[in-house]
């Protein structure tokens, strides 16, 4: 269906702008297709199926830039949506100029064996309805289980008037479960949520009996639960999804739209000491089949490893083709967006903290007292001022090096430049965790990750001051 | 193809194929402009529609949605083919449009007539404002207008439209200190004078100013007042309890407590279709419902779950207009205010902190347990007046105990986004802090 918008008929759109106004000019064309399932008491509930289907239009002029989307894909429709964005930048830079598109065959890395129309959805379903009966087998206090399933064949156009001319086609799916355990009329929950850059074969590849079960064992724990103590303590945070803290309390601040205009605590600080020395970390959106990856970003870009942090200094940012025009810095391919409804800006992939010296069980034997946030939730940060918040989903008490009573409802707060440098052990047992970020230009998939890492102090918000 | 074509030629696939169909046909216009530091950081101007499908058979309902007109045939497959699937008892239904709906301007368009110069306007206003002051390090400033047109039809004869829209603004400013202040102000309205930049910008200002300074406290039980812009975010949490759907699939604590006291004897709680402050109004739900106004709780009694057709019929009541999308929300939760004024509560406070911003209710709050644990920003109060800012603190506790402790309602309603609110005063709250 990409097929309409051949070289001719893009360099029109893209030279309209130029006539109109601005210095460069960039065309994003989107088709995508979607599957939802839903599953509650093992029985499918709700599946639906659609189509996305539109361009976005993009103008600079300098470092100001100018957004526009529609899906009338009728070619008088487009053309003016694309003088609009060049009258909106206002000024003519370019009298004479060429466009010469190049179509660059990308080599792909993220091989996908199954696309998602090929799966029959009676076969997804079924893999949905062994995680639900491996979760409500797992106990009796189990009182409802919610399965979800998502998956989506994205393709994409990317083109700009520096001759970029290439097409990308991105597969993921996710398998959503989430747990309800009731006992004396206490109810808590439990979720766990993997995916990743490839087709429906993604449920063969991972157990998902022991998926329902880890959404399940959450909330059975957590229902026995005492509320978390409150106040500053040690904290233990375990691997894989354990990685939001990074993401949060560092990685959004590292991202060139708050960045480049000196919104972030991190701006300026390139080649600094901004971490604690066993800290590295990376961005990298090249991980083959990743919930984060591509092989382009959504500006076209080839993607790459991104070191943030190498032993506590900071290495590099983020950044958007915006980003860097506003900095005088390369873009390292991080230029993201939900779908065409969103301009692209500076975002994560694949985020993570590399590894460390110490075995898991050595973190947790040396606090004498303090959290072990085994499963956490989301979180948020504001980048201008560090702040951010993430949920613990199941947490435990340490006491004397050993992992104690089950405690819930802690919250950890902080600010990001000064936990980071309060990380005191890294494990040796990194792992990636899937999750949905939300920020300027929608929410994406992202990968966050981490090993076993032990933080000095954080303020836990519990109930038991 | 038309829309009209398009429905012409799925309405008569369902013929052929023996199944009811409903048609959503959606056309969104949006425009957003975001300065970061008086300079433009993002521009969009933009449009576009979605079509959703819904196909009814034995009770039994598949769906599929698509953005463009080209293949009636491929959307009518796909929603046939999701019926297949579905093995759920639940019974759906489509409504046939018969009852009366309440009369609710449509939105008028008014900001769509402004200019570019004058939307631009709203942020260099706002940021002007905010810079006023040399102690403020950052700010941002944004503005935005949609208009969606809704049109809803179906082979029972019901076809139904509405223009909903309106404009907002936001801004932030970070104020300099030993570490950054931030603070954040908005405003939405259904006309562009409801909009006031100089206002809002100089709200951001002076709290981002007034929270130099700012220190954690000791961790503990305290008085607080939830100012409105705080409680209407932790409201947010009786959205997913009261919805039916969620109680008769065990997903809500609300379950079986129909009759009971769950809140404060102050706590009066309705779901209005329309309210003037407001820019998310509707006279029918999205199944073609029309919306009425109702109590859910009243002075602290739990009253009614919110129902679509589905779970109406499943309980044996009539459905409440609340149908949104596949689940089940208020059009405007309304709490209804007390007499007393902002600077009133703060007396009654006497002692305790005043909650102005928290942090993590997509990932700190569960709706489920009811349970949440949210990052929060607040000030003090010592004798009635504000004395300091107070940073680095959580906020917990359990949403419906919370409800128990409402011990004064203010006067100061606010509309958010679906949510219309004053301040209220919590008799107690766990707070964590640093000291």
């Amino acid at each position: 269906m990409l097929d309409r918008f051949d070289k001719p008929f893009v360099e029109e759109i893209l030279a309209t702008v130029l006539r109109y106004g601005g210095d460069f000019a960039e065309v994003f064309v989107e088709d995508r297709y979607s599957t939802n399932i839903e599953l509650k008491n093992g029985k499918v509930e709700l599946a639906q199926t659609g189509r996305m289907f539109g361009i976005g239009i993009r103008g600079f002029l300098g470092d100001k830039a100018i957004y526009a989307y529609t899906n009338d894909l009728s070619k008088d429709n487009i053309l003016a949506v694309a003088k609009r964005v060049g009258e909106a930048l206002g000024e003519v830079k370019l009298k004479d100029f060429s466009i010469d598109l190049r179509k660059k065959e990308l080599e792909n890395k993220h091989f996908v064996l199954w696309k998602p129309e090929q799966v029959r959805k009676e076969t997804k379903v079924g893999y949905m309805k062994r995680a639900y009966e491996a979760a409500k087998k797992y106990s009796p206090t189990i009182a409802q289980v919610v399965v979800r399933y998502w998956d989506y064949d994205q393709n994409v156009l990317i083109a700009n008037t520096e001759g970029v001319f290439v097409t990308d086609n991105r597969v993921r799916t996710r398998l959503m479960i989430n747990a309800v355990a009731v006992k004396d009329g206490q109810m808590e929950s439990g979720f766990y949520g993997p995916g990743a850059g490839m087709g429906p074969e993604f449920l063969e590849r991972i157990d998902v009996e022991q998926a329902g079960v880890r959404a399940a064992r959450i909330a059975v724990r957590m229902v026995d639960a005492q509320p978390a103590p409150a106040g500053k303590m040690t904290v233990v945070i375990s691997n894989e999804f354990g990685g939001v803290i990074f993401h949060e309390a560092v990685g959004h601040a590292l991202e060139a739209s708050s960045v480049a205009r000196g919104m972030s605590v991190f701006a300026g600080k390139l080649g600094q000491q901004v971490a604690a020395e066993c800290v590295s970390a990376v961005d990298d959106a090249t991980i083959p089949n990743a919930w984060g990856s591509a092989n382009v970003d959504d500006e076209g870009t080839p993607t790459q490893r991104i070191v943030l942090i190498e032993n506590g200094i900071l290495k590099g940012y983020m950044i958007d083709k915006l980003g860097s025009r506003r900095m005088g810095m390369p873009s390292t391919g991080s230029g993201r967006r939900q779908d065409y409804t969103f301009a692209p800006t500076s975002r994560m992939s694949n985020t993570f903290i590399l590894p460390g010296d110490y075995h898991p069980e050595e973190i947790i034997a040396s606090v004498e007292y303090g959290l072990y946030a085994k499963t956490m939730g989301g979180g948020s940060v504001n980048p201008a001022t560090g702040e951010f918040n993430f949920a613990v989903n199941e947490g435990y008490l340490i006491e004397n090096g050993k992992i104690t009573k089950p405690v819930k409802g802690a919250t950890l707060i902080g600010k990001g430049y000064e936990i980071i440098q309060k990380i005191e052990m890294v494990g040796n047992d990194v792992a990636r965790g899937q999750g949905m970020c939300g920020s300027y230009s929608g929410s994406i998939p992202a990968d966050v990750g981490q090993p076993t890492i032990k933080v000095r102090e954080i303020i836990v918000g519990g109930r038991n001051a | 193809m038309t829309f009209e074509q398009f429905k012409d030629r799925i309405f008569a696939l369902a013929k052929v194929h023996g199944v009811e169909a409903q048609l959503s046909f959606s056309q969104n216009k949006n425009f957003q402009v975001r300065y970061q530091n008086g300079t433009m950081d993002q521009y969009t101007d933009a449009g576009k529609f979605k079509i959703t499908l819904q196909l009814l058979k034995d009770g039994k309902l598949g769906m599929s949605y698509t953005e463009t007109l080209d293949d009636p045939e491929k959307v009518f497959e796909d929603a046939l083919s999701n019926i297949a699937i579905i093995d759920s008892e639940d019974v759906e239904y489509f409504y046939d449009g018969k009852g009366e709906y309440p009369k609710i301007e449509p939105y008028d368009g008014s900001f769509e007539k402004l200019s570019v110069k004058e939307r631009l306007s709203y942020v260099e206003k706002a940021h002007e404002e905010i810079r006023k002051s040399l102690d403020i390090i950052n700010d941002m400033a944004v503005y935005g207008q949609q208009m969606n047109e809704m049109r809803l039809a179906n082979t029972l004869g019901l076809d139904l439209s509405y223009t909903n829209g309106g404009g907002f603004m936001y801004a932030m400013a970070v104020a300099k200190d030993v570490s950054p202040r931030s603070a954040v102000e908005f405003a939405i309205g259904r006309k562009p004078e409801a909009l006031n930049p100089i206002h809002v910008g100089s709200k951001a200002r002076d709290e981002a100013l007034a929270l130099v300074g700012s220190k954690s406290v000791k961790s503990g039980k305290y008085r607080v007042i939830l100012r409105n812009d705080v409680f209407s975010d932790i409201l947010g949490m009786l959205i997913s309890m009261i919805s039916a759907e969620n109680a008769q699939k065990n997903l809500s604590p609300l379950k079986g407590k129909i009759g009971e006291k769950i809140g404060s004897d102050i706590l009066t709680v309705k779901d209005l279709p329309y309210h003037p402050l407001s820019i998310s109004c509707a006279p029918f739900d999205t199944q073609g419902v029309p919306t009425k106004e109702k109590t859910i709780i009243e002075n602290g009694v739990f009253k009614t779950f919110l129902h679509n057709l589905k779970t109406a019929k499943k309980d044996g009541v009539e459905p409440t207009g609340n149908a949104m999308g596949t689940g089940i929300q208020p059009i405007n939760l309304y709490v209804e205010p007390g007499n007393k004024s902002f600077d009133e509560l703060l007396k009654s406070l006497d002692d305790g902190l005043v909650i102005i911003e928290v942090e993590g209710m997509h990932s700190g709050a569960n709706p489920i347990s009811g349970n949440f644990s949210l990052g929060a920003k607040a000030f003090r109060v010592e004798g009635g007046r504000i004395t300091h800012g107070v940073e680095q603190i959580t906020i917990s506790g359990n949403f419906l105990e919370m409800l128990g402790n409402i011990e004064d309602i203010g006067n100061d309603i606010r509309a958010f986004m679906g949510i219309i609110t004053p301040s209220v005063l919590i008799s107690n709250l766990d707070i964590a802090g640093n000291a």
